[in-house]
């Protein structure tokens, strides 16, 4: 289904929802970028070009959340789950990107391990996106195969056209809160959109093929020479779409799960003392393997969407598409 | 400049003197730098000398511990390795420093937060209040031969008047001013990872048993980790800036090591990295130190 609405009708409506739903969204701080927060007037809602720093993922998966604590009751020792929230979201602004993530996301946390936060987080909400309008230069979706149009794990995806948005409503979800709305788009829009469509994949600049198995380079020196400018921050695993390690941490009663991160020093710092990757050779190889080798074998996709976050802000420009795109042959196909 | 860097690094890896030299390279987006490590005459094309190259370099220094470096380095970088030397962290016989005059380095960051594409960059903030374009330590001074920006003519200017400005403001206002700042704090350890000074192979925000800086809700965690770094960089910081830099969310980490270090300076008369042959700030006393704490 689509629809055109002019932009003031879209916020009408999106008020309309704050009584039933949190509407998170993107919003513009100044001098320091957008970033997703739950928005409590719809006038903060940024939907221009500029891309939150974040990805939405922490809204599905988050970054520390108490998993169950422990107590006693009556007289008995009790592990008890924590109590999911129950209030339905509206998550507007996502783009094409990131709403492939939650479907790479999806074959981890919900096939056959089934988690009870994720799946309650991604059931309570209604995804709306935004394609891009001016891809950077450090994005490469279209050789993660996505695009900036891509409607992939949207339930609605907002196109930015003249005076308002065209609307393209793919789910049950998206139909129950946006078909009341806006009208049939007239021809010189429907034109407008598939120009749209059309040329967005085009601003991508970034193209490269990813190896088909990376195993046969697995001992090379490559890894020693590429990794050289690796920090061993989080930046580039906080900020990606699609990673999603954790570890458990202890506090109190309670027990949390908290993001990690392969490039950290001490994330495979076993108890005996020994590190199985002690240096950031062994740690950048792991990323990339993970990303583009060991996840591809096992679901079907690079653990990768392009979004380009990681050289954006990598504190020293790293660039894993480079990377990547250079691996040396031997790598097979 | 570049050609002189070039064959300064030819030259030490050709005699043997170093056996690498850590310097930037241009990065994939043609426009910015990236740090690189050059070990043979071949590669020393590579090296590239402009206003993107920002980093902090002496971080890589312990990838090589008791090897013989080359290291290209600007003044403020220099101010690190005299801090490291003199915390016994690095050897001045183990490093060759390739001083070069710097005019100036840029704020990407600023130019992409607002949606500008890079070709229209300032000059970054803590390079405004610098003092020298040459390094106080060098083994050879790589010097800028055309006519020098003017990047230092604030540096007469009063270079805590943002942290004045801070202090003047009341309880309520720095709290909450602190509280939106560290509520974005998202425990990437990048401001730890890319800062010359934090060298400790297992930081106290990574310990477990107990966890001094709690993840676990609520944004106290984040304060404390912000606020203990401040502390374990009190009288050693030389505000190279790049915490600022890297923090992926904006949070303004020059402001409180600017606090840190102005009222060092004010009460003790010590600046780091400034005098070479300098003992830590922390780690010893003179008779002159102001008492007026203790009653």
């Amino acid at each position: 289904m689509t629809k055109f609405i002019k932009k003031e009708d879209l916020y009408k409506l999106l008020n309309s929802f704050l009584k039933d739903f949190e509407i998170i969204g993107p919003k513009q701080i100044a001098n320091k970028g957008i970033f997703y927060e739950p928005l409590e007037s719809i006038e903060d809602l940024y939907l221009g070009e500029l891309f939150a720093i974040e990805p939405a993922k922490k809204f599905f998966l988050e970054s520390s959340e108490c998993l169950f604590h422990s107590g006693f009751l009556d007289g008995k020792a009790t592990v008890q789950d924590a109590p999911l929230p129950d209030k339905r979201r509206i998550i507007i602004g996502l783009r094409p990107c990131e709403a492939k993530g939650l479907i790479l996301l999806d074959k981890v946390f919900d096939s056959e391990y089934k988690d009870r936060s994720y799946i309650n987080n991604r059931e309570k909400s209604v995804i709306v996106g935004l394609a891009c309008a001016k891809p950077d230069k450090s994005c490469f979706c279209t050789s993660m195969d996505g695009s900036p149009t891509g409607s992939r794990g949207m339930d609605v995806l907002l196109f930015a056209v003249e005076d308002g948005f065209i609307v393209e409503i793919y789910s049950d979800k998206g139909k129950e809160a946006f078909s009341s709305l806006g009208k049939e788009p007239d021809e010189h829009q429907n034109k407008t959109l598939s120009a749209y469509k059309q040329k967005r994949s085009e601003l991508i600049g970034k193209n490269f093929k990813v190896p088909g198995d990376l195993s046969p380079i697995f001992e090379s020196d490559y890894w020693d020479k590429v990794s050289f400018p690796c920090l061993s921050c989080g930046v580039c695993t906080y900020l990606c779409p699609t990673c999603h390690c954790f570890e458990l941490v202890d506090e109190g009663r309670k027990m949390y799960r908290c993001n990690d991160g392969c490039a950290f020093s001490n994330f495979t710092l076993e108890a005996s003392g020994w590190n199985p990757r002690p240096t950031k050779k062994e740690r950048y190889r792991q990323r990339v393997f993970h990303k583009f080798d060991y996840f591809k074998k096992i679901f079907g996709e690079n653990l990768c969407v392009g979004c380009g976050r990681c050289i954006r802000h990598c504190p020293v420009k790293m660039d894993i598409s480079e990377i990547v795109s250079n691996a040396p042959s031997g790598a097979g196909k | 400049m570049i050609e002189e860097l070039r064959n300064k690094a030819r030259e030490l890896l050709k005699t043997k003197q170093v056996e690498a030299v850590i310097g930037y390279q241009r990065a994939s987006d043609g426009l910015s730098a990236i740090p690189c490590v050059i070990r043979s005459e071949e590669e020393a094309g590579r090296l590239i000398w402009d206003a993107a190259c920002v980093y902090n370099l002496c971080g890589y220094l312990k990838d090589f511990r008791a090897k013989k470096l080359g290291i290209v380095a600007k003044a403020c970088d220099v101010r690190a390795m005299i801090v490291l030397i003199s915390e016994n962290q690095l050897n001045r016989d183990d490093v060759f420093i390739i001083g070069m005059e710097c005019c100036g380095v840029v704020d990407e960051k600023r130019a992409r937060v607002s949606g500008r594409d890079g070709s229209d960059i300032s000059s970054a903030d803590k390079c405004k209040s610098c003092a020298s374009c040459v390094p106080l330590a060098y083994d050879c001074l790589i010097k800028e031969k055309r006519e020098k920006a003017k990047v230092s003519e604030d540096a007469d200017k009063d270079k805590y008047e943002p942290v004045r400005k801070l202090e003047a403001k009341s309880l309520s206002e720095k709290s909450k001013s602190w509280k939106d700042e560290f509520k974005r704090c998202i425990r990437c350890y990048a401001c730890r990872q890319v800062c010359p000074m934090c060298y400790c192979p297992r930081c106290v925000a990574d310990q477990f048993m107990p966890v001094w800086f709690s993840k676990a809700g609520g944004i106290e965690g984040n304060f404390s980790w912000n606020v203990a770094r401040a502390m374990h960089l009190a009288g050693r910081c030389i505000d190279c800036g790049e915490c600022e830099r890297a923090c992926p969310v904006g949070i303004p980490l020059r402001d409180i090591n600017r606090k840190i270090e102005k009222d060092i300076k004010e009460l003790f008369g010590y600046e780091a990295g400034m005098k070479t042959d300098a003992k830590p700030f922390l780690a010893c006393f003179d008779k002159n130190d102001p008492e007026d704490f203790i009653k």
